[in-house]
């Protein structure tokens, strides 16, 4: 295993070159630039010419790239055009929020969520199953724009007991945290339910219960932990999807997180922190992916690494 | 950017209309039909709203829809950005309630009669928060470092200049390369900084040197600016504790933290809602006539729009209450300029009253009785598409079939300033504010010959000579009578020439707690918190 997972980091190195090859082509391929949106809106075509040229825009784009890329190997992201701030600067606040509402938002949804699940697939067919299956597909279902301002209304506004959002004091984080983990909860109930049904049929458990185990036994040593192999795939994708930020969740509750620090800068058009946010969103995938396949083998010995 | 910073805003709160919405119908009931008669009935914004609640806390929250640009002053052009620095630096003039200037950190001013000297008087015995003394030669460090460094946004104005020298240590003339009857609205935004913070190379960002009112506290990043009145401030001091500017997106957020006193002033309230809430939770409504001029430019360069009497057919062909009320929730009144009442030397002229009878017979006589096609470009916003949709039914009805194509904003500024020979453009769905509230900055970038696109953003393509050199004789003129006489003549000939279809000039809506007073909502959407107090 130890082998494997060198290659595997090694193997991220010119995946990530490509990566950035293909982000900053990309970036500076769609139409617009930052240029504009810095200066008055009196300026002319002068004044503008003259900034794109200080700016460097008007190199080369592989020149633009070899300059950007010499910069980064130095460890400097740059600056951002639209609020002059470094983003080695900008960046560790906001992922700091967005890292802080994934984890409480992940934390509750995957314990209510496999528990559901388990609880369904044991009572299948019976009234707790429906009730946890409603329960995940309104979860699954309801949009988190409507939910995040619905709790508002009901929680700040009408019983004013908790903000309406803002990462200040631990009541900030509650609401957001229940708005963002919902559907997670919701696709992970589902998912754990087929899964624990899928193995409470396998040889193995019918083996555990001819054993004479008792049944809580049966359905969380036999059943429950074989079935966590697709329960981890699931988590880690959205943990990935999570921790690009929440654009929808950090509006409405108005957390500064990298959802709303992506939007704002492909609005304006900010190179470099759009830049290095797919970077890191990359980056993030790839060792979110590499970490789930290192789990596989925790769980399930008989995967094996080579 | 041509679009005003309203619409860079408006573009933060894309869903929010929708959000707005869903709440409203969710949680307060559906109160269809309950609109305001063009906002007059909310209260105007220096009436102090009569207190029945008393204030919780001496710490002010003001929640905006977007987040602070830049905390250097130098570099700033967005009004929340300029409303957090005038808590902390000063300018040598600015303008009071009225749009009027009048002096601040200097004692007074005089314009020589060249038109281009301007000596300024300085304040004696102000200080900045870092213990250096405000004079003559702090002037000139903040003008020769917005002259250095091209990337700060003050830099293009700057540059305008000859020469910023000393005549004693508190006495600046400043001489400019040509006249400009605009600079001393501009010189407003020019705000001094303490030359011994600009020498250390002080990060603007994280501390404040400023000579203000107050000083500054805690910055998040795209989250709150948190200021603190200052101890030894020469003026007037602050009577509240703190004053936090918050960033909050959307907007049924900003109303609920009103709703529960987590904001005591919000801005924008959203036009949907602002009736709704008005009078409920202590909270009060209220606007202001902005600057912004929102009105569709005509390609006077297309064969079909050449026709004056098209262009004038068109205009009497929309509704425009109907469009204040349809996008605007009446939040909206109507312009009879080119620019609206809230900028210096407005000249109304004769409405073109709604008639459909008179626009079909004008188009008959420009033997364009059948109609044609046009294209309606305009930002992929939408309240934009809105009022887009708004103007293609309109002209539908004189016959003229609109295709509305709303776009992503930096992908259709792209479009727009390109050369006259590869313009596509048709019509355009846009607005314009001039942020030194001046004549020439509400005309020149959008109507004068010279400014068609790329240099700048005359996308009528609108060339009239006479207007011009009334434009040009203007700028060179300091005579108040005179300037009156120029620009009542400039506005009467765009408003006959119809270069663009002229629908009405934004009312800006505030949200505040009763016990908040004495916050001013400028026309430009910035905000005057100097005298605010909370009881």
């Amino acid at each position: 295993m130890g082998r494997y997972f060198v290659k595997r980091v090694l193997s991220t190195i010119p995946l990530l070159l490509v990566i950035s090859i293909l982000i900053f082509a990309f970036i500076h391929l769609i139409p617009g630039d930052p240029v504009r949106k810095m200066l008055p809106k009196e300026a002319t075509q002068e004044e503008y010419e003259q900034l794109k040229e200080e700016l460097g825009f008007n190199d080369p784009l592989p020149i633009q790239y070899i300059n950007y890329m010499k910069d980064l190997f130095r460890g400097d992201f740059g600056e951002s055009y639209k609020s002059g701030l470094p983003i080695s600067e900008i960046f560790p606040a906001r992922l700091q929020a967005t890292l802080a509402l994934t984890l409480w938002g992940i934390v509750w949804s995957v314990i209510l969520g496999t528990l559901i699940g388990i609880v369904s697939a044991v009572k299948r067919g019976k009234v707790l199953d429906y009730v946890g299956m409603v329960i995940a597909t309104s979860g699954i279902s309801v949009p988190s724009f409507w939910l995040g301002l619905m709790l508002i209304q009901i929680f700040s506004v009408q019983l004013g007991w908790l903000p309406t959002g803002q990462l200040d004091s631990w009541k900030g984080y509650i609401l957001p945290s229940i708005t963002m983990g919902c559907s997670i909860m919701g696709t992970l109930a589902r998912y754990s339910r087929s899964s624990m049904l899928e193995t409470m049929q396998e040889d193995y458990v019918r083996t555990a219960r001819a054993k004479g185990q008792r049944e809580s036994l049966v359905v969380l040593r036999h059943a429950f932990r074989n079935s966590l192999v697709q329960v981890v795939t699931v988590v880690g994708l959205q943990i990935g999807g999570l921790l690009a930020g929440s654009v929808l969740v950090e509006t409405v509750f108005s957390i500064p997180g990298l959802g709303r620090l992506m939007v704002d800068s492909i609005n304006f058009r900010d190179y470099k922190v759009i830049q290095a946010l797919l970077m890191f969103f990359a980056l993030e995938y790839i060792v979110i992916n590499l970490i789930v396949d290192l789990l596989y083998g925790v769980l399930n010995p008989k995967i094996r690494y080579d | 950017m041509y679009e005003s910073e309203v619409t860079e805003m408006m573009k933060k709160r894309v869903p929010a209309l929708m959000l707005a919405s869903a709440i409203a119908l969710s949680a307060a009931g559906c109160s269809g039909g309950n609109q305001p008669s063009s906002g007059s009935a909310a209260p105007s914004t220096s009436g102090t709203p009569s207190s029945t609640a008393t204030a919780p806390d001496k710490d002010l929250v003001v929640a905006f829809n977007t987040d602070i640009q830049s905390m250097d002053p130098h570099n700033t052009t967005d009004t929340l950005s300029i409303t957090v620095s005038r808590t902390m630096y000063e300018s040598l003039v600015t303008f009071d309630e009225n749009q009027k200037v009048v002096p601040l950190l200097a004692e007074s001013y005089t314009a020589e009669s060249d038109n281009l000297t301007y000596t300024f008087k300085l304040r004696q015995g102000v200080k900045f928060h870092d213990g250096t003394d405000f004079n003559a030669d702090a002037v000139i460090a903040n003008y020769e470092r917005c002259l250095a460094d091209t990337t700060l946004r003050q830099n293009s104005r700057v540059a305008k200049w000859e020469s910023c020298t000393k005549v004693d240590d508190y006495t600046v003339a400043i001489k400019l390369k040509e006249p400009n009857s605009s600079f001393i609205n501009q010189f407003t935004q020019f705000q001094i900084v303490s030359p011994k913070a600009l020498e250390e190379g002080t990060d603007l960002n994280k501390a404040e040197a400023g000579t203000g009112q107050y000083t500054f506290k805690e910055h998040t990043e795209g989250d709150h600016v948190t200021v603190v009145p200052y101890a030894d401030y020469w003026g007037t001091k602050a009577t509240v504790d703190s004053l936090t500017f918050r960033a909050v997106p959307e907007d049924g957020s900003r109303v609920a933290m009103l709703q529960t006193g987590e904001a005591d002033y919000i801005y924008p309230m959203p036009t949907v809602q602002a009736d709704q809430v008005n009078g409920t939770d202590n909270i009060t409504v209220g606007s202001v006539a902005s600057n912004i001029m929102r009105y569709v430019t005509l390609n006077t360069n297309l064969p079909e729009l050449s026709d004056k009497r098209v262009r004038q057919a068109m205009n009497y062909a929309i509704d425009k209450q109907a469009y204040a009320q349809v996008v605007f929730s009446g939040y909206c009144e109507e312009v009879l300029s080119c620019y609206p009442s809230t900028v210096s030397y407005y000249a109304p002229q004769t409405p073109y009253t709604y008639d459909l009878d008179k626009a079909k017979s004008l188009m008959e006589e420009a033997g364009y009785g059948d109609g044609f096609s046009l294209t309606l470009w305009g930002d992929n916003i939408s309240a934009e598409q809105t009022g887009m949709q708004f103007i293609m039914q309109q002209l539908a009805q004189i016959g003229i079939t609109v295709e509305v194509l709303p776009m992503e904003p930096s992908t259709l500024s792209d479009m727009i300033y390109v050369d006259e020979d590869q313009a596509e453009i048709n019509m355009w769905y846009v607005n314009w504010s001039a942020s030194s509230f001046d004549a020439d900055g509400s005309m020149r970038s959008i109507l004068h010959s010279d400014m068609v696109p790329p240099k700048s953003a005359n996308t009528a393509y609108f060339r009239n000579s006479e207007f011009d050199s009334l434009l040009d004789q203007a700028i060179k003129t300091s005579d108040t009578d005179t300037l009156t006489d120029l620009y009542a003549q400039a506005q009467a000939i765009v408003w006959d020439e119809a270069p663009w279809l002229f629908l009405g000039n934004d009312e800006l809506v505030y949200g505040a707690k009763t016990y908040v007073s004495g916050i001013v909502l400028n026309p430009d959407g910035s905000v005057n918190v100097t005298n605010a107090t909370l009881a």
